[in-house]
């Protein structure tokens, strides 16, 4: 499984992105994402903002559980009160490999939508919310403007490690 | 009890609030208004010159905690009540009355600290009085003072 | 001795006596103004910590007599060293609520340091990352101008900087207390 992680601002600006791989079953945590195909990410993710326009006042929810498909490539989708949208883009591990396909089924990241990863990515994006928070709590940073905090960096890769 | 007057001065010596309670006839007789603002300025003067020599002297005799409290004359009484910023109250009463240290403590807190030091527009330096001649200080005042009599 | 009666006042006065206010809104509050500050004069970080200062002091020279009404004192501090103990045990603990640790002692007696374990303005502020703001923003700076101020009107001339900050990534927040002098009462001026 890899992960591509992007917050999206209220004028659909990017704030942050971030790209990791799955640390659960052994995994050392680095993207796996077809060389070739890898630049499609963001607009893959960029293009899904019109579903998350969709979608938001279907559900008071805040978290958007997976929202848009392309090919391999799952979107689950976070909306924050103030209409900043966490979006994470995740692609299972292509099964050619005979270790890969050997997986559990149930587990984190081999079945992009089951309640199993559901739950795993709400963890995350929750964890993320919380220290997003405290990264926009700080005077010198402005609406909008992009998320430089290496702090904040660190606290993602560790929910990332965490919970996907 | 009776309360004749009341004198702040502060850090600069300088005296930045005075009241009186006495009747205007009692003080100012006959006089034209000019003569009573200069008498008053005056009383101020004195009254300073005296409690701070006998603050000095005081001090000099018994240590720097030996605070100068009142003196009785035949005809009044002067409290006296100093702060560590070194803002001076001074209180004028009738011979009977008992330590009016407290009250003076009370005038500080509840009133000089609480009207005017957290009021953001008044100055911090009271240059002729500016900033302590407020509607709520002096209702304050006069009202403690009226309670007390 | 002094020294758990001095903790024992600022715990007394902190509880009985103090107006409590929202921690959020005061770091929200400070954190706008030093921003401001650094949008106002461009980033010159040396500047802002001047004004900073000053509006401190500003501060400080009023906020005296609040700790002298809220703490009853009376007396004057008998030396400098209670007067650290004050500023820290009391002063701080009712208006902050933290008690900074006093180290570093000089010989004489005249400097030392307060060492911030923890500091409510901080918290979230992460500085501006423009490689200078690490190097010459003091972000709390304001406590400076607030003793200096505080302890003029009680008659102490000191001068006070912060020498490390945990925002810089230094390992504490220490700021240094330097006594100059005591200042003498202003005597009346002479008459004519």
């Amino acid at each position: 499984m890899s992960y591509y992680f992007a917050i999206i601002g209220t004028q659909d600006n990017p704030l942050f992105e971030y790209e990791f791989g799955t640390s659960k079953q052994g995994g050392d945590g680095q993207a796996r994402f077809n060389e070739q195909a890898r630049h499609l990410n963001q607009f893959i993710l960029h293009s899904s903002l019109d579903i998350v326009e969709e979608v938001q006042w279907t559900n008071g929810q805040l978290y958007l559980k997976v929202i848009d498909r392309f090919f391999t490539n799952y979107i689950s989708c976070f909306m924050t009160g103030g209409n900043v949208k966490f979006l994470l883009l995740h692609q299972p591990t292509a099964t050619a490999g005979g270790a890969s396909s050997s997986r559990n089924s149930t587990s984190v990241g081999a079945n992009p939508t089951s309640p199993q990863t559901e739950e795993a990515i709400k963890n995350f994006f929750t964890e993320v919310y919380e220290n997003y928070v405290k990264a926009i709590m700080s005077p010198f940073y402005k609406v909008n403007m992009e998320i430089r905090s290496p702090v904040f960096r660190q606290r993602v890769a560790a929910a990332g490690r965490k919970y996907l | 009890m009776v309360v004749y007057s009341f004198y702040i001065f502060d850090r600069h010596t300088e005296c930045i609030y005075s009241k009186s309670w006495l009747p205007p006839a009692h003080s100012g007789a006959a006089n034209g208004t000019t003569t009573t603002a200069k008498s008053a300025a005056d009383d101020a003067k004195l009254i300073f010159g005296t409690v701070f020599s006998l603050r000095n002297m005081v001090r000099k005799l018994g240590g720097d905690d030996d605070a100068f409290v009142s003196y009785r004359t035949a005809h009044y009484k002067l409290h006296y009540y100093e702060t560590a910023s070194n803002l001076r109250l001074v209180m004028l009463t009738d011979t009977a009355t008992l330590s009016m240290r407290n009250v003076l403590h009370q005038i500080y807190i509840n009133l000089w600290v609480e009207y005017v030091v957290k009021n953001p527009l008044s100055p911090v330096e009271h240059k002729g009085g500016a900033g302590v001649r407020n509607e709520l200080f002096e209702l304050g005042l006069d009202q403690f003072i009226r309670g007390l009599m | 001795m002094a020294s758990s009666k001095a903790s024992r006042l600022g715990e007394e006065v902190w509880k009985t006596r103090m107006d409590k206010v929202n921690a959020e809104l005061v770091v929200l509050t400070y954190g706008t103004i030093v921003a401001q500050l650094c949008k106002d004069f461009d980033s010159d970080y040396v500047e802002v910590n001047k004004q900073l200062d000053k509006m401190g002091y500003n501060i400080g020279l009023r906020l005296i007599e609040d700790y002298l009404a809220k703490s009853n004192t009376v007396r004057r501090c008998s030396n400098f060293r209670e007067t650290a103990e004050m500023i820290a045990k009391v002063g701080f603990k009712i208006f902050l609520n933290i008690t900074p640790t006093i180290t570093n002692w000089t010989s004489d007696g005249k400097q030392f340091s307060l060492v911030f374990d923890e500091n409510p303005f901080a918290d979230f502020v992460e500085l501006p990352d423009d490689g200078r703001a690490q190097d010459e923003l003091w972000y709390s700076n304001i406590l400076c101008g607030v003793l200096r101020g505080a302890l003029e009107m009680v008659q102490m001339q000191v001068e006070a900087h912060f020498i490390s900050d945990v925002l810089r990534g230094n390992d504490t927040t220490e700021m240094r207390i330097s006594l100059i002098r005591y200042i003498d009462d202003e005597l009346p001026p002479e008459d004519d």
